[in-house]
């Protein structure tokens, strides 16, 4: 049955040498295979996971602040941050043109920005926070195109009432390196954001929260198709502050087109219910990006509105320090309730002349009407017979000279002069001159409102100095109760109660028939001290410190008015304001 | 008759067959794990690929089994024919035919598609196999020795504008490759080479459409666009590799699984492969076609006639193209075509032009008696 093949040998011969073909074929792919397989194997296996799996840290949203009711201060907003992870990208000069497109970015710019951070390329670089949702849309739409482009909703500051009470609150920003290394926190890495001021930087810790993890494993599009690893953020604790939003608005608005500042408080806690500065600024400036001209604007402004007048800067304190010097006179017998000195407006020194600020002179007065009516040649008295040693003394007993405590970054301590200090300073002794300068609060001597604010809380308490501060309680994200500031005597000054009643008859008689006049309401018994203080930079600071009602004192007040004027036509009445405000009274005729 | 049938069954090629039927479940297995999350927009049944593609094998092993049966001379008769109405298919395809990616090649059959040009392949396998053993002696000529260019290059044509070049390649490669073996003189196809060369220029300036000049450009440097059309390819490679020698094992290939491969049930299935079950997989996979082609060119060599040769030799030519420039292309040794991978890329009316193939040269096989 079976017939011979009749193909021709030749095309037998043929089909051999395709049989050859095909194998030397099959050897070169499975040559290829070899090399790609086993000796890059590993090389290729690290790239397969680097495709795929994504690092993504989650910030913990920072407490919220809160006033002393209960309103929100501070809060957070969930941002669409736009990033781009540089390992994930293939083609970053593609890529920053298309995403440029999208979001109206000059293409270099975005280059940059991913160039710089090319160390870590595993981290997101943030190409523009707060992107708007119709941007957000079409690059979610335009996902494939964007390979390495990541959207992440961030949780961004958000100051709910802009510019009030800012130099309380303080801002946030990013972490630079310096705090970096002091904060030595294992946790904080370069790119978080902090607190750069106030509030939120000396709370930062109770504020920040913990940040959370998230390793998951994404597909060709970027989509996250399994979670690896994830560690929940933790959300930072809340603030509620002894301040009063409505107190902290009027004392602003009081303030508003001046540079100064008010500080009220409750002396038998140190509570601080307005702790208000002008000229201000609004911290919603430093959340987002801000340029570098606008930071230069706000940073050279000659107002300086950054600082943050009642805690950082230092004046000369003017005649509201004469209750300073009063202590000491009546602690050391100099003078008594009774001592009456003559004025006459001048006083003489050796060869030198120092005059009232009454130039016909004040005539016979005695220490309370010394005070009342401020009269500078009984306290040059006072102050050429107790020395600068003496009344150093009561300065140190006071607390001035250190920090007052309270809750905020960067307080400053003034300067506190003595004959050491002078020479210290200046080469020079201390001449009788300066014990003169002094008891009126002028010459080397210079404190921050907060300081004087100190002192008069002192004098309402007759000697117990409660630690000034502005959180009340720090509240953990469940709700509880964390923290509770417990009123604490930080200072307790060994004075004498018979001199403190002196003084407060002497502030009240102030009010009532001196230099505080335009203080007086009828319905409160306030005590205070005005002060019209020289200074080489201009027209006179305008000083008021006080506290009412006098039997039983429920407020501290100081206002203070940088080249305001006279303390007594310009500090007092907003100080009357003020206080008609806080004791809920009605407005004179 | 039943006698003859008896013993045809008993003459089959069983190595052939049976690495046939292994292909075509390792194929399966593989296809499962590319496709069972789901792809894009299919329903969520995670076997809805390997069932259809599963009843395609069917399909086509009974359209094997009819074809070894009939006398491949008897068949050939109707080769004209065969050769018409493909072209007359691929101008209803022209016309009529359902757009996919861009590309016109499909004709729907009420839940199915059809595809014209891969019944082609078939189709002109039979043509041209009974033309050149009829004229074997006239391609002495020349001019002659052209015509079966003017056949293939008709259907190449019909096909190139769909537009499919892959598969136009194909059909030129059998065509080379049977002239080859049926005795042409090879200075007969360095001309026509040279030729084909020189035209070049014609063919980038004027007939190439853009995404198939990218593509050659791409394969040039896949890395001029990591995302765009090189992104292919490099994704391939870096699932091919880093599958290392024992493979992420099936189901766990991360660059499958997580879809960063392209048409990874079709065109990139091999990467698959080489990801999932490694070097040793995807050399146990070269095997299986190695023993289909060297059974394939045993057959050619033994046939009966020179019809025979050359229908057997078509078929290997068809599956042999295939294969080469499919696995080249995922390892990024050969430019992207887009052709499938016999017996694995998912695609009914490739599968059943496949088996159609084995057919045809278990035909030969058992017809090398005349019984």
């Amino acid at each position: 049955m079976k017939e011979s093949s009749t193909v021709p040998e030749e095309v037998k011969q043929r089909i051999n040498w395709l049989l050859i073909f095909i194998i030397v074929s099959f050897c070169f792919l499975a040559i290829n295979l070899w090399y790609l397989q086993v000796i890059k194997g590993e090389e290729f296996k690290e790239r397969a996971v680097k495709n795929c799996i994504r690092s993504l840290v989650e910030e913990a949203p920072r407490g919220h602040i809160y006033d002393r009711k209960g309103e929100v201060l501070v809060t957070n907003r969930p941002v669409v941050v736009v990033s781009i992870i540089p390992e994930e990208v293939e083609n970053l000069e593609e890529l920053s043109k298309r995403l440029g497109g999208i979001i109206d970015l000059p293409e270099e710019v975005i280059r940059e920005k991913v160039e710089k951070h090319s160390a870590e390329p595993f981290k997101p670089v943030e190409i523009l926070e707060d992107c708007p949702l119709a941007l957000t849309i079409e690059i979610e739409e335009r996902k494939t195109e964007l390979k390495g482009v990541v959207l992440e909703v961030k949780p961004r500051r958000n100051y709910l009432n802009q510019e009030l009470a800012a130099h309380s609150l303080g801002y946030v920003g990013e972490i630079d390196q310096e705090e970096l290394q002091k904060l030595g926190n294992p946790q904080l890495q370069g790119g978080d954001i902090v607190g750069k001021a106030g509030l939120e930087k000396y709370y930062d810790s109770f504020l920040r929260g913990k940040k959370g993890q998230k390793e998951v494993e994404v597909d060709a599009l970027g989509r996250e198709v399994a979670t690896l690893f994830s560690q929940k953020p933790v959300a930072g604790n809340d603030l509620l502050l002894t301040m009063d939003k409505d107190l902290q608005t009027y004392a602003e608005n009081l303030l508003e087109g001046k540079r100064g500042s008010i500080i009220l408080s409750h002396p038998y806690s140190g509570e601080i219910l307005v702790l208000a500065n002008k000229p201000s600024f609004d911290p919603n400036w430093f959340t987002e990006e801000i340029s570098y001209a606008d930071w230069e604007k706000i940073s050279l402004d000659p107002d300086y509105p950054l600082i943050n007048r009642a805690v950082q800067s230092i004046y000369s304190p003017g005649s509201t320090f004469k209750i300073v010097t009063a202590l000491a006179a009546l602690e050391e017998g100099v003078t008594d309730s009774q001592r009456k000195i003559y004025c006459s407006g001048n006083f003489k020194l050796a060869d030198q002349v120092f005059t009232c600020w009454k130039r016909g002179g004040h005539g016979n007065l005695n220490l309370i009407g010394a005070l009342a009516h401020s009269c500078n040649v009984y306290f040059y008295t006072l102050g050429k017979e107790l020395g600068v040693q003496k009344m150093g003394r009561y300065m140190d007993k006071l607390g001035l000279g250190e920090k007052v405590g309270i809750d905020l970054p960067a307080e400053a301590t003034g300067v506190i002069p003595s004959p050491e200090w002078k020479q210290r300073e200046f080469k020079e002794i201390w001449f009788p001159g300066d014990d003169v300068n002094l008891s009126i609060g002028q010459g080397y001597l210079l404190l921050t409102p907060l300081q004087m604010h100190s002192i008069i809380c002192a004098v309402a308490t007759a000697g117990d100095i409660y630690r000034p501060h502005l959180v009340k309680e720090i509240i953990s994200p469940e709700g509880e109760v964390f923290e509770k500031t417990e009123p604490e005597i930080s200072k307790k000054v060994n004075i004498s109660a018979n001199t403190f009643q002196l003084i407060q008859k002497g502030l009240r008689a102030t009010i009532l028939e001196g230099t505080g006049w335009q203080a007086n309401t009828k319905e409160l018994s306030l005590a205070g001290k005005t002060g019209t203080a020289q200074n080489p930079q201009g027209e006179s600071h305008a000083w008021f410190v006080g506290f009412a009602p006098l039997e039983k004192p429920e407020v501290c007040i100081t206002v203070f008015v940088e080249n305001g004027g006279e303390g007594g036509e310009v500090a007092a009445p907003l100080a009357r304001e003020m206080l008609e405000k806080y004791f809920n009274l009605p407005e004179p005729e | 008759m039943k006698e003859k049938l008896g013993k045809l069954v008993e003459n089959l090629d069983y190595t052939l067959l049976s690495a046939v039927v292994i292909l075509c479940f390792y194929g399966l297995l593989v296809l499962y794990s590319s496709t069972r999350s789901g792809l894009g927009s299919i329903p969520e049944d995670p076997f809805f690929y390997v069932k259809r593609q599963f009843l395609w094998m069917v399909v086509g092993f009974i359209g094997l089994a009819i074809l070894v049966f009939i006398d491949y001379h008897h068949f050939v008769k109707y080769s004209s024919l065969l050769y018409f109405l493909t072209v007359f298919l691929l101008i209803i395809v022209m016309f009529f035919g359902r757009t996919t990616y861009g590309a016109r090649r499909w004709l729907s059959l009420g839940p199915f598609d059809f595809q014209p040009s891969e019944f082609a392949k078939v189709a002109l396998i039979i043509f041209l196999a009974d033309f050149l053993a009829k004229n074997k002696l006239k391609l002495d000529n020349f001019l002659y020795f052209l015509w079966p260019f003017a056949y293939t290059g008709v259907l190449m044509f019909l096909v190139f504008i769909q537009p499919d070049l892959g598969t136009s390649l194909v059909y030129l490669a059998i065509l080379i490759i049977l002239l080859f073996v049926v005795g042409v003189k090879l200075k007969y196809l360095a001309t026509v080479f040279l030729i084909a060369l020189s035209s070049f220029p014609i063919l980038w300036f004027f007939l190439l459409k853009e995404y198939q000049k990218r593509r050659i450009i791409l394969f040039l440097n896949p890395q001029l666009d990591p995302l765009g059309g090189g992104y292919n390819i490099i994704q391939s490679k870096i699932a091919i590799g880093s599958g290392g020698f024992l493979g992420k094992g099936l189901l766990g290939g991360l660059q499958s699984q997580l879809k960063f491969l392209p048409a990874q049930h079709t065109d990139f299935i091999f990467s698959v492969v080489g990801e999932e079950l490694g070097f040793v997989g995807a050399i146990l996979l070269l095997g299986l076609y190695t023993v289909v082609l060297w059974r394939g060119i045993k057959i050619a060599s033994e046939a009966r006639d020179l019809l025979g040769a050359l229908l057997a030799t078509g078929a290997v030519s068809f599956l042999f193209f295939h294969i080469m420039v499919n696995m080249g292309m995922a390892m990024g040794v050969l430019p992207a075509t887009g052709l499938p991978l016999p017996f694995l890329s998912y695609g009914g009316s490739f599968m059943v032009s496949n088996l159609l193939v084995i057919g045809i040269l278990l035909n030969v096989e058992v017809h090398k008696i005349k019984w």
